[in-house]
């Protein structure tokens, strides 16, 4: 025969600890209250034989055993012993048949065992307290109380304890079952609709009841995880899309002009034409590649083992230097205000990487005669680097756009461009632990907010707002 | 003429670069795996060798490595469909000389080798001379003839690279790597922008042209004027 399922459950192995536990504690309160009552009882009847005995020893010699006799004649419950007996041991009086053998002479009350003489003329033997005194004429006087108070007493704790504990311990068992079978029945539904997950239905959330219960409020972080996962492998699915849309297009540029050129090409150099063309169609295809592949590369980095300090004034002026002649042939005013030393760590590779695109979109994006602007600054706790320019900006609209891979704004359609740059930067910032900001307003401005000290891995998750500076709009945060 | 060894599995590729190279008037030798490769470099002892990573048998940086360990200083330039920085990096450090990602050019795989095979010898010279340039490394002034030439900072480490190199075709990939220590591929013609103002300087009115642009691939500095 099969045990039930949930014999082996933890829960139900905590319940039955639980009431092992309640068992042996229940019963150590009863034995106390036992023992103490007894304890208390003892001492009464002592005290009452010690007062009684006194008395008599302090009565006239002839009125002694009247005295006794009244005392056992009015003992309706027949728990009173007493014995009065002559130097040599013969009973005088009383109902005790003989000097208990193992009764001490020393005035104080001892539990021995006795036989008395009842009235009907059967004997009992019994364990009584008592006490012996030797009265002055030399005679022994014994008094006891048999204290059957300490027996009922324990049969009412005994079935006390049988009464309490026993539906306790049940009651504990029951609720121990209970509780693994509702927590295996929760697991089973979980495991099924997680099943259902991993089927491929993405959409599929767990259970959950009230909020303040465990068991619902796991379930709701977990759906809060499948939430973003969720959106995730969306958004992941329409990169795909986008990378099949934006790599297919030139190679069917390329497969067009060659098929066309085969067919149409009657001399050397027409053929020549058509096949450079078909060069540059492929070539554009594969810079697509190569910018996602070098963007899943920095992404997917947890490298950080080619970090080290780098001097951002001189890397940005590095940057300048490159990009001087550039801005310069389109009119444009580059200038760099880098007043103090300010050192990060990271990789200087991949920080001049990230931001000679920014300096590259900026001028880009900047019609003849503006201006682009890089400025390192030292802000709450981190060093910035900003780029500004006068350009067509970003609007509100396309904050977050700009930042997914293959945007293009319609603005900008005729200028060439993979639409993979940003993106390369903010994953450069992430990998970096740093932050990058764009802002809204006239052109436009980029920040890359670089946290000081040890914390620079740790997540940042609030903006620091300053005084004028606008709203950010869009905002690339550590880990989120 | 130079005699290279091309170590790479792929047979359709080896017979294109071996007829591209032979083409240029080079002796190619072709192996199709690594421990053959590593046969035939020792035994052939060729100028430059050209290695692909992933190989069968034994790996391209292996063959490279167990080279370097019997002092063949061989040059090697590394052919890789992995083209990931750190990838390239571990190239080069594995004893490689240069690193090419596939696919490339043949231009750029011909002018790379030329590279390899003329290698500046390393000179103590403070001078440095091509046709009528001359460079004072130590002093930084350029002079071509007697008139002089005042150049930027980078505008002058890029006209020593090319008097390293003068009349090797060199690639906007070559300059980005070795002049700008580029290690990705900027989106704007960088390399054309800051060339066409050296050119500027160097070339003046009146002056035979030394910069010569090849269309779609890089740069020569002509010390052989009149050609």
């Amino acid at each position: 025969m099969r045990s039930p399922q949930f014999i082996y459950s933890t829960t139900f192995h905590w319940a039955l600890t639980v009431a092992a536990v309640l068992a042996v504690f229940v019963t150590l309160l009863f034995g106390f209250i036992y023992w103490n009552t007894d304890k208390y009882l003892v001492a009464r009847s002592d005290s009452m034989i010690a007062g009684i005995v006194n008395i008599i020893a302090e009565l006239p010699e002839e009125r002694r055993l009247p005295a006794i006799n009244q005392h056992l004649k009015e003992d309706s419950r027949s728990v009173q012993y007493a014995g009065l007996f002559d130097a040599d041991g013969h009973r005088l009086g009383g109902n005790l048949e003989q000097m208990p053998p193992k009764l001490k002479l020393n005035d104080s009350a001892q539990s021995v065992p006795v036989v008395r003489m009842l009235r009907d003329g059967h004997e009992q033997d019994r364990v009584i307290r008592a006490i012996a005194k030797r009265l002055p004429n030399g005679n022994l006087l014994v008094m006891g109380r048999q204290v059957d108070e300490a027996n009922k007493i324990s049969h009412i704790v005994g079935l006390a304890v049988a009464l309490g504990l026993l539906p306790g311990f049940c009651l504990c068992l029951l609720a121990g079952a209970w509780l693994s079978v509702r927590a295996q029945r929760r697991v089973e539904e979980v495991n099924q609709r997680v099943q259902r997950i991993v089927a491929g239905d993405l959409r599929e959330r767990l259970p959950y009841r009230s909020v303040d219960e465990p068991f619902s409020k796991l379930a709701i972080i977990v759906n809060g995880m499948l939430d973003k996962m969720e959106a995730m492998i969306h958004a992941l699915a329409g990169v795909g899309n986008d990378i099949a849309h934006d790599v297919r297009t030139p190679l069917t540029r390329a497969r067009l002009t060659l098929e066309r050129g085969r067919t149409n090409a009657t001399t050397l150099e027409q053929l020549q034409t058509v096949v450079d063309r078909s060069i540059t169609g492929i070539d554009q295809a594969l810079t697509i590649v190569t910018a996602l592949l070098r963007l899943a590369e920095i992404e997917n980095s947890r490298r950080s083992a080619g970090f080290g300090e780098v001097a951002l004034d001189a890397m940005l002026d590095e940057v300048r230097d490159i990009y001087e002649p550039i801005a310069e042939n389109k009119k444009i005013t580059l200038h760099l205000q880098a007043p103090q030393r300010l050192t990060v760590r990271g990789d200087r590779d991949l920080l001049v990487e990230a931001v000679a695109n920014l300096v590259d979109n900026a001028i880009k994006f900047t019609p003849e005669g503006g201006k682009v602007g890089i400025e390192l600054l030292r802000g709450q706790g981190a060093a910035i680097v900003r780029v500004t320019d006068t350009g067509c900006g970003i609007s509100a609209q396309e904050r977050d756009a700009v930042q997914r891979r293959f945007y293009r704004s319609d603005k900008i359609r005729n200028t060439p461009g993979v639409g993979l740059g940003l993106n390369l930067v903010a994953a450069i910032v992430k990998l970096h632990g740093f932050k990058l900001t764009i802002f809204s307003g006239p052109g436009c401005r980029v920040e890359i907010v670089c946290p000081d000290g040890p914390e620079w891995t740790q997540v940042v998750q609030t903006s620091t707002r300053r005084g004028s500076i606008p709203e950010p709009l869009g905002t690339v945060v550590a880990g989120s | 003429m130079a005699k290279l060894l091309l170590i790479e599995d792929d047979k359709e590729t080896a017979e294109e670069i071996t007829a591209e190279l032979a083409d240029c008037g080079f002796t190619v030798e072709w192996a199709s795996n690594g421990i053959e490769g590593l046969d035939k470099a020792r035994s052939l002892r060729p100028d430059a060798m050209i290695v692909d990573r992933l190989l069968p048998g034994m790996d391209g940086l292996t063959v490279i490595e167990a080279l370097r360990k019997d002092q063949v200083r061989t040059p090697v330039l590394v052919l890789s469909a992995l083209g990931a920085v750190d990838d390239r990096v571990r190239g080069l450090r594995m004893g490689g000389d240069d690193y090419l990602t596939k696919p490339f050019a043949f231009v750029e795989l011909i002018a790379r080798i030329e590279a390899l095979l003329r290698r500046p010898a390393e000179s103590r010279d403070r001078m440095l001379r091509a046709g009528p340039l001359e460079i004072d490394l130590i002093e930084r002034t350029v002079k071509r003839g007697n008139r002089e030439i005042d150049l930027l900072p980078r505008e002058f480490r890029l006209l020593e690279y090319m008097m390293q190199r003068s009349d090797q075709l060199l690639t906007r990939a070559m300059l980005l790597e070795e002049v700008w220590n580029y290690k990705f591929v900027p989106a704007t013609n960088l390399v054309d922008v800051h060339m066409g103002r050296l050119r500027h300087k160097v070339d003046g009115p009146g002056d035979i042209p030394m910069i010569h642009s090849v269309r779609g691939t890089g740069f020569i500095l002509r010390t052989g004027l009149g050609q």
